[in-house]
């Protein structure tokens, strides 16, 4: 297997963009990554695109949307295709595109995401939201993934004592870390008490516990870590990948405590790097809803499945802990525009380690390793990525 | 617009929507609910006897849906009642399944109390009301 390394990497700012369609929103994204890109790239030389995305523009374009973007930059002909996992859907486009690349069929890939999801009415938006589900039993008891996710904080507070502050001790945390962040959707500070008293959307999550709808894109470039060298000085290699499923209904699975999917895949991503978590230095996981990114502690081995809330009580997790988690400011502030965010989580762990995460400063110093979390729905699918700064 | 399940779909699962009817696994005896082609607990089986399940079990986890939770076709039922419970059951055979809660305890709904499926309304669509099953304390 051939050795990968990331060599540029753009992103639009996350928001509410009337004036950007999916197009715009990837072109922004696209031109932002071969900036970023030290000694320039002949974006002739990319052989393959994987684009992550649901809903492709709210149902705009739901075939053919690779083609159509790709045609968009100046590469009309490249090997471009659509992924879809739900919100794990960049995920699953950087993992196709690093197994593109270890397999030497092609020395540069394309990985990307792009959602626009503010276009359409707030029901048409939760109708793209509550399609990825189990639409067969979930969905028909009335329940969407804020209901779902609910279900399993209801239960991990039942097994282990988890308390209502714990789940906003998440959500003020990456608030705060998104204050730092141009890139984010909410650059706003909230209080304890204001994340305790949000308008209630399924007990026991108010509205301060789910992450936002947001527009974004988010583009990264793979190679072949031999002629990673040809491009920057500053490569990021991308040590290990690992993904796997879970059953797609809450009711079939054994534990809603954990999420299996992101156990399998963290296991094999790890083993792939030959690390283990406590080598980890930051990390970026997906808190689309408070409870996910304390199950997230758990399933990656950051903490003892039951023992996540402790992590949140010692200030372990926050920028200046001894394992920042989500510096960017998480899907909850830094925004989820479903098929982009696992794309845009890689964006932030490349700026990190080079150095570049600035104006102003979310650095986080002298960081080796990172790794990076990307969830479909409740857990049916998950990717895990470990990453290793190259100026070394 | 909400999530579409369509006349014919619903139709071949009123087995399970309206009776609560699950499959024995003929390799291993367990009850996989709704069913699946291949157990999921064995992962071996592939022939099974349909069993009426008892309807009974206990709560093993719970949440209240409120207006800005609800998929947009609950969107009226939550606005007319305010919120609704949607509860996880344990069935007394084994398999969980996902169902609205109907008339809730007024102390509020707790993990591990016994309830019983009834019944109901689940929603309308294309013109057609879809009837299936809820909880309600046993
Ligand atoms: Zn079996």
């Amino acid at each position: 297997m051939e050795s990968v390394a990331i060599i540029g990497a753009g992103q639009t700012k996350y928001g509410d963009f009337p004036g950007l369609g999916v197009k715009e929103l990837f072109a922004e994204a696209y031109l932002e990554m071969l900036q970023s890109v030290d000694r320039g790239l002949e974006q002739q030389r990319i052989g393959a695109a994987y684009i992550g995305s649901l809903s492709a523009g709210s149902g705009f374009q739901l075939g053919q949307l690779a083609p159509l973007l790709m045609g968009h930059v100046g590469l009309p002909h490249v090997n471009a295709a659509r992924i879809e996992n739900a919100c794990a859907s960049g995920g699953y486009a950087l993992y196709s595109a690093a197994c593109a690349v270890a397999s030497g069929k092609f020395d540069l890939v394309l990985a990307a995401g792009v959602e626009k999801m503010r276009d359409v009415s707030s029901s048409k938006g939760r109708y793209w939201l509550g399609v990825s589900g189990d639409t067969e039993y979930e969905r028909l008891a009335g329940s969407t993934f804020a209901g779902i996710y609910a279900l399993m904080a209801a239960r991990y507070m039942h097994e282990y004592g988890l308390k209502r502050e714990h789940l906003s001790m998440v959500a003020v945390k990456n608030h705060r870390h998104a204050v730092s962040n141009p890139k984010a959707q909410f650059r706003k500070e909230i209080t304890i008490e204001q994340a305790l008293k949000g308008v209630p959307v399924a007990h026991p999550f108010n509205v301060w516990d789910c992450s936002p709808t947001t527009d974004g894109a988010a583009v990264v470039l793979l190679c072949n870590a031999k002629i990673a060298k040809e491009f920057t000085d500053k490569p990021v290699y991308l040590k290990g990948f690992g993904a796997a499923s879970d059953y797609l209904a809450i009711h079939d699975r054994d534990s809603m405590t954990r999420l299996l999917a992101t156990r399998k895949a963290a296991d094999e991503a790890y083993k792939q790097a030959g690390v283990g978590p406590k080598d980890i230095d930051f990390a970026e996981v997906h808190d689309c809803f408070t409870i996910a990114e304390i199950l997230a502690y758990g399933d990656l081995g950051f903490a003892e499945e039951g023992r996540a809330q402790y992590l949140l009580e010692e200030g372990f997790t926050q920028l200046d802990g001894k394992l920042p988690v989500n510096a960017s400011g998480g899907l909850k502030a830094k925004g989820h525009p479903i098929g982009a965010t696992g794309c845009g989580m890689a964006c932030e762990v490349f700026k990190q380690l080079r150095d570049e995460a600035k104006e102003p400063s979310r650095q986080i110093k002298n960081a080796r390793y990172a790794l990076s979390h990307n969830v479909g729905g409740s857990g049916g699918t998950a990717a895990v990525f470990i990453y290793q700064r190259g100026d070394a | 617009m909400g999530a579409h399940i369509s006349i014919p779909m619903y139709q071949r699962a009123v087995p399970q929507r309206y009776r609560l009817v699950g499959q024995r696994c003929g390799a291993c005896g367990k009850i996989n609910f709704p069913p699946k082609a291949v157990c999921k607990y064995c992962y071996q089986g592939t022939s099974f006897e349909d069993v009426q399940l008892s309807g009974r079990g206990t709560v093993y986890s719970y949440t209240v849906i409120a207006g800005g939770g609800a998929p947009p076709e609950f969107a009226a039922e939550a606005r007319c009642k305010g919120s609704y419970p949607v509860i996880i059951v344990e069935l007394a055979e084994g398999p969980r399944v996902i169902a609205q809660m109907v008339n809730p305890p007024e102390e509020g709904i707790a993990i591990g109390m016994p309830v019983k499926a009834v019944f109901r309304k689940i929603y309308e669509e294309e013109g057609v009301i879809r009837y299936g099953f809820k909880f309600s304390p046993a």
